[in-house]
C-alpha cells in the first residue's frame, strides 16, 4: 500500500510540475511584456524591476526561470492583481470559501437526492418509470447550465419573486468574516439577526446551487442506477435472498456499497466539467466565488489574475482526482488485488 | 417477391446488422438519430433554405414575438431580436456554427487522440506510462479554464475556441483508448495471436482494434455533446464567437439584454442547443445499451 500511495504521490508531483510548465509557457505568451505579466507590477521603480528580475531570474536561461517562477508560485507569491494591485494570493484566499460553500452543497445536493433515486430507479419493474427517470436524466445532463440558470432565474426569482437572484447575502447584513463560508460565519456572528441573516444566506445560495447540482444529480442517478442493477445480479445478492433477509437491509447493507464504487470513480471523472460549470454558474448569479472573479479577470485582461487562478483550481483538481483515485482503491479490494498483481 | 428458401438454414446476423436491431429496437435512440441526422442536413444546407441572411435587420419589426404569439407574424417564424433579425435565419446559419464546428473539433481532437492513444498503448513501461500522463494534466484543467488560457493569449474569436476546446477533449480520447489497448492487450486472444506470429502492426489492427472502436464510438458521442455545450458556453461568456455571430451561445447572451421583454430571444437558442445535445446524447446512450450485451 506504501508504494502505492508513493506512486499516486510521484504522479501528483509529476502532473502539478507539467501544468506548472503549461502555465509557465502560456505567460511567455501573453501578449504584454514578460516582466509586467509575471508580477503584475505597472510602473515599477528600478528598485522594483530589480527585484522582479532577481526574483525571477530573468537574465537566465529558460530552466532557471521555470525553477524561479514554481519557486515563487509555490511559496505563495502569485504577484499582483494588474486592476487592483493587490496580492493575487490574498484574492485568491478571499474569493476560495465562496466556491467551495457553493460547490459543497450542491454536491451534496446531488448526493442526497441522486443515490436513492438511483436506487429506486434500478429497483422499479414498471416500463413507465424506468423511461421517465432516464428520459429526465437525460435531459439534466444535455441541458446547457447558462440557460438553465437564466431561466430559473427568471421564473423563481423574477416572475414568481420567491428567491434572489444575485451576490451571497442581502447586503443590509454585516457579517465579519471568521472562515469565509456564510453559512457558518453567519451563525458564528453574534449579531441579533443571526438566524434571519442564516435564512437569508439559504435563500440566496437555493438557486445557484440546485442549478450547480443538475449535472452531477443526473450522472449520480445513471451511474448509481447502473451500477445497483449490475450487483443486483450477483450471487451473493441471491444468497442474502435465500437467507430471508429483507429487500430493504440486503439494498441497504449489501448492495449499496458495492453500488457506491463506480460512483465514486465517476465522481473524479466529474470533477473537470463540474468546475466549468461552476464558473458558468457563478457568473450568472453573481456569486462572489472563484469563478466570476476570474471571468472578470479575463474581461479585464488581468494576466496575473488568470494565472492564479487557472494554478489553484487545476492543482486542487489534480489533488482532488488523486485523492478520489486513492479512496476508490481502499474502498474497493478488487483494484487492491489488481495492483498487487500489477507490482 | 422474396426467393423461395429451400434449405433450411438460419441466418446468422452479421455484429454489425445486430448492433443496428438491438439500436433501433429503441425508440428513443431512433428518435436521437432523427434528431442528428436532421442536424447533419441544416449544418449542411440550413443557410440556403434560410429565408434572410443571419445579419439582415428590419427595422419595422423589432422584437417580434414568435408566430403563434397574437403579435407574431408567419413571415418571422420564430420572431426577431432587438434589431429585427429574424431569429430563424439565425438559427440556421448558427448550426454550421455550433453544431458543424463540434464535429470538426471532435474530428481533430480524434485523430490526434487516436494516434497517441494507441502508440502509448502498445508500448510497455515507462515509455508508455510517460506518454498516456502526459496529457493528464491537460485534462485536469477544466474546458472553460482552457479556454480563457487560450483567450488570454491569442484574444477572443470562434478560431481559438477551435482551439481551446479541442486541446481541452484530446486528453480524454488519448486517455480512453490508453486504456482499453492496454486492457484488451491483457487478454489471452491476443497472446494466441502473438503465438501465430503476428507482428505488433497486425496484432495492433487486425486483433486488437476491432474490440477498441466500442469505446472510441461512445467517447465521440460523449464528446460532440460536450463540444457543443462548450461552445456555446464560451459564446454566452463572449470569449468565442463575438457579438453579431449568430453562434447559439453567442444569441443567448445576446438576447440577455431583453430576457424580460422579449424572453424568447433566449430560450429559442437554448432550446436549439438543448435539442442538439439531447439528440446527440439518446444515440450515445442507444449505442452504449446496444453494445453492452455483445461486450459481455
Amino acid at each position: 500500500m506504501a508504494r502505492y500511495l508513493l506512486r499516486r504521490l510521484n504522479l501528483f508531483l509529476a502532473t502539478a510540475l507539467l501544468m506548472l510548465g503549461i502555465l509557465f509557457y502560456a505567460t511567455s505568451l501573453f501578449p504584454v511584456e514578460h516582466s509586467y505579466a509575471l508580477s503584475g507590477v505597472r510602473v515599477p521603480s528600478l528598485q522594483q524591476q530589480a527585484q522582479i528580475i532577481e526574483d525571477y531570474q530573468l537574465e537566465q536561461g529558460e530552466l532557471a526561470q521555470f525553477i524561479a517562477y514554481v519557486q515563487q508560485r509555490l511559496g505563495g507569491n502569485l504577484g499582483l492583481s494588474l486592476t487592483s494591485q493587490q496580492p493575487v494570493a490574498n484574492e485568491l484566499a478571499s474569493v476560495l470559501p465562496a466556491s467551495f460553500e457553493l460547490a459543497i452543497v450542491a454536491g451534496l445536493i446531488a448526493l442526497v437526492l441522486g443515490i436513492p433515486l438511483g436506487v429506486l430507479a434500478s429497483q422499479s419493474q414498471h416500463k413507465l418509470t424506468q423511461h421517465c427517470i432516464m428520459a429526465i436524466t437525460l435531459t439534466g445532463y444535455s441541458i446547457p447550465v447558462f440557460w438553465l440558470g437564466l431561466l430559473l432565474s427568471l421564473w423563481f426569482g423574477v416572475r414568481l419573486g420567491w428567491l434572489p437572484i444575485s451576490g451571497q447575502i442581502n447586503l443590509l447584513y454585516e457579517i465579519r468574516p471568521v472562515s469565509g463560508f456564510m453559512l457558518i460565519d453567519t451563525l458564528l456572528s453574534d449579531s441579533q439577526y443571526r438566524w434571519s441573516a442564516f435564512k437569508d444566506v439559504l435563500l440566496h445560495l437555493l438557486l445557484p446551487a440546485i442549478t450547480l447540482a443538475v449535472l452531477p444529480f443526473t450522472v449520480v442517478v445513471r451511474i448509481t442506477r447502473s451500477a445497483m442493477m449490475n450487483v443486483m445480479n450477483q450471487t451473493f445478492i441471491r444468497a442474502a435472498e435465500a437467507r430471508g433477509l429483507k429487500t430493504s437491509k440486503i439494498i441497504v447493507r449489501h448492495a449499496l456499497p458495492n453500488a457506491l464504487i463506480p460512483v465514486l470513480k465517476h465522481l473524479g471523472l466529474m470533477l473537470g466539467p463540474f468546475a466549468s460549470y461552476a464558473i458558468i454558474v457563478e457568473m450568472i448569479f453573481a456569486w462572489p466565488g472563484v469563478g466570476s472573479w476570474l471571468i472578470s479577470g479575463i474581461y479585464q485582461r488581468d494576466y496575473t489574475v488568470i494565472q492564479g487562478g487557472i494554478l489553484a483550481v487545476s492543482l486542487l483538481i489534480i489533488f482532488l482526482n488523486i485523492l478520489i483515485e486513492v479512496l476508490h482503491t481502499v474502498s474497493n479490494p478488487l483494484s487492491r488485488k489488481e495492483l498487487y498483481a500489477a507490482n | 417477391m422474396r426467393p423461395i428458401k429451400i434449405y433450411q438454414e438460419d441466418q446468422i446476423p452479421s455484429p454489425t446488422l445486430r448492433l443496428w436491431m438491438l439500436f433501433s429496437a429503441n425508440p428513443f435512440a431512433l428518435a436521437g438519430l432523427w434528431g442528428v441526422c436532421t442536424l447533419l442536413l441544416l449544418t449542411l444546407f440550413g443557410t440556403y433554405i434560410a429565408p434572410f441572411s443571419p445579419e439582415a435587420q428590419d427595422p419595422r419589426a423589432l422584437l417580434l414575438p414568435p408566430s403563434w404569439d397574437p403579435a407574431g407574424t408567419v413571415e418571422h417564424f420564430l420572431g426577431t431580436d432587438d434589431l429585427g433579425r429574424d431569429i430563424f435565419s439565425r438559427l440556421l446559419h448558427g448550426a454550421r456554427l455550433t453544431f458543424g464546428m463540434s464535429l470538426s473539433i471532435v474530428a481533430t481532437a480524434l485523430s490526434m487522440g487516436f494516434v497517441i492513444g494507441s502508440i502509448s498503448g502498445m508500448m510497455h513501461g515507462l515509455k508508455s506510462s510517460i506518454l498516456g500522463h502526459l496529457l493528464d494534466a491537460l485534462l485536469s484543467i477544466p474546458s472553460l479554464l482552457m479556454a480563457i488560457l487560450v483567450v488570454a493569449v491569442m484574444g477572443p474569436g470562434l478560431n481559438n475556441v477551435f482551439w481551446a476546446v479541442g486541446i481541452a477533449l484530446t486528453p480524454q480520447f488519448v486517455r480512453a483508448i490508453h486504456q482499453s489497448v492496454h486492457e484488451e492487450l491483457q487478454k489471452e486472444y491476443v497472446t494466441a495471436a502473438k503465438l501465430d506470429g503476428a507482428n505488433g502492426l497486425q496484432i495492433f489492427w487486425f486483433v486488437i482494434m476491432p474490440n477498441v472502436w466500442e469505446t472510441v464510438i461512445i467517447q465521440t458521442t460523449l464528446a460532440i455533446s460536450a463540444a457543443i455545450l462548450d461552445i456555446a458556453a464560451l459564446g454566452f461568456l463572449n470569449l468565442g464567437a463575438q457579438a453579431p455571430s449568430p453562434e447559439w451561445g453567442a444569441m443567448v447572451s445576446q438576447g440577455l439584454d431583453n430576457l424580460l421583454t422579449a424572453p424568447w430571444t433566449v430560450t429559442i437558442p437554448g432550446v436549439a442547443i438543448l435539442f442538439s445535445v439531447l439528440a446527440i446524447n439518446l444515440v450515445g446512450d442507444g449505442l452504449r445499451s446496444a453494445l453492452t450485451p455483445i461486450r459481455t
